[in-house]
């Protein structure tokens, strides 16, 4: 017994040795040094994109404030659509991002869709044409309007403050019966505003 | 008996201090001196010291460390930055050798994770990725740390605006090391 209790206290002791050398081992002292750098601190932009409806200025932001989701914008023309005339609205929009460096968008519309509102049968007999402009004053200028094709009516590139106008022009075919008369028609389309390659390097 | 032990023990103290008074005596001995002259030990020295800013630069080169010092170069999808910060190292000591090391970044980061890309700091002395451990030269070596923040161009939708990335302080550690045989303790 007075044995086996020697062999362990024998082995204790040779256990707390080893670890006692790995121990030293562990705290090697050398020299060291250290450094530090401090890059701070990399944030990015806002991708906010302005919307001002021509001609009634109504405005707002394409995102909402909660981040995700969309605005919906109305344009309604002052004028009233008769057979074989025209009328005209439009959507100012501006790249109101605040991106360090370069930051150019392009605006899209999409093809769009004219609905009869309630019952009417007014939608065959409208006719939806679209272009780009620099100015809304362009918008009740005739020239330059032309059906949406499937792929979108793009915009030229917008840049950090800059803006385009998308103009739109609703006709009423002069064939339009006075059944039509009184009717309304939503025409709908969508905007979607794409960051452009700008960013040298980046794409 | 007792008289006798006393008188004996007297006899061998007076004879012992006669040998004592007689050895005093005779000290006088033929000697000589020298001296060595080990001269001076000098050490050597380590440190590692940031002593100018570090540098961003953009995509294009271009310096915009002021501008991401004042939060005002806000970054969109497709910039790449680039930070540099360069290091002095300082070694001397005949049998000096130097480990340089990064703890890496300890981020806090506002963004998506699969928005961005950042690089652990490569350690570079001039164009060429450094080969631990640094000897001494004979002046002091810069070390460039080199970090890249890719804003990734295939980000989507809103995602990551108005996000912001704090690099904290990215730490390097110059620590000595011993090679074999070198007879470093």
């Amino acid at each position: 017994m007075r044995i086996k209790r020697s062999l362990q206290a024998t082995a204790l002791v040779a256990a707390a040795v080893v670890l006692g050398l790995l121990t030293v081992q562990g705290t090697y002292a050398l020299w060291s040094a250290s450094a530090s750098a401090a890059p701070g601190t990399v944030a990015s932009a806002s991708f906010d994109v302005a919307l001002s409806a021509v001609p009634s200025g109504q405005a707002t932001n394409m995102t909402l404030a909660d981040g995700t989701t969309s605005a919906n914008l109305a344009i309604t023309p002052t004028a009233t659509l008769t057979p074989g005339t025209s009328v005209y609205g439009g959507v100012l929009v501006t790249n109101n991002t605040n991106a360090g460096g370069s930051f150019d968008t392009v605006i899209t519309a999409s093809q769009g869709t004219v609905t009869n509102v309630a019952s009417g049968s007014l939608r065959s007999y409208v006719s939806f044409y679209a272009k780009t402009a620099t100015s809304s004053a362009e918008c009740s200028t005739i020239a330059g309007y032309a059906p949406i094709g499937s792929a979108g009516l793009s915009s030229p590139a917008v840049g950090k403050g800059g803006s385009t106008v998308f103009c739109f022009q609703a006709s009423l075919s002069s064939n339009a019966p006075s059944s039509v008369k009184g009717q309304a028609v939503n025409i709908s389309l969508q905007l979607t505003a794409r960051q452009l390659c700008g960013v040298p390097g980046g794409c | 008996m007792k008289n006798s032990t006393l008188i004996k023990g007297t006899a061998a103290i007076a004879v012992g201090a006669a040998l004592l008074l007689g050895g005093g005596g005779t000290l006088a001995n033929w000697n000589a001196e020298a001296s060595a002259t080990p001269g001076t030990i000098v050490s050597g020295d380590l440190n590692v010291e940031n002593k100018v800013a570090g540098v961003w630069t953009d995509g294009l080169g271009k310096d915009i460390t002021a501008q991401i010092d004042a939060g005002t170069y806000l970054v969109v999808p497709g910039d790449k930055l680039t930070f540099k910060q360069e290091l002095a190292v300082t070694l001397s000591g005949n049998k000096m050798a130097a480990e340089i090391t990064t703890d890496g970044i300890d981020e806090t980061s506002g963004f998506l994770a699969n928005n961005v890309s950042v690089s652990e700091p490569v350690l570079t002395v001039g164009t060429a990725e450094i080969k631990n451990p640094l000897t001494p030269t004979g002046s002091t070596q810069t070390v460039t740390a080199t970090i890249t923040f890719d804003f990734l161009a295939s980000t989507t939708e809103r995602d990551s605006v108005n996000a912001s990335y704090d690099f904290k302080d990215v730490a390097f550690k110059l620590t000595q090391v011993n090679s074999t045989g070198d007879g470093l303790s």
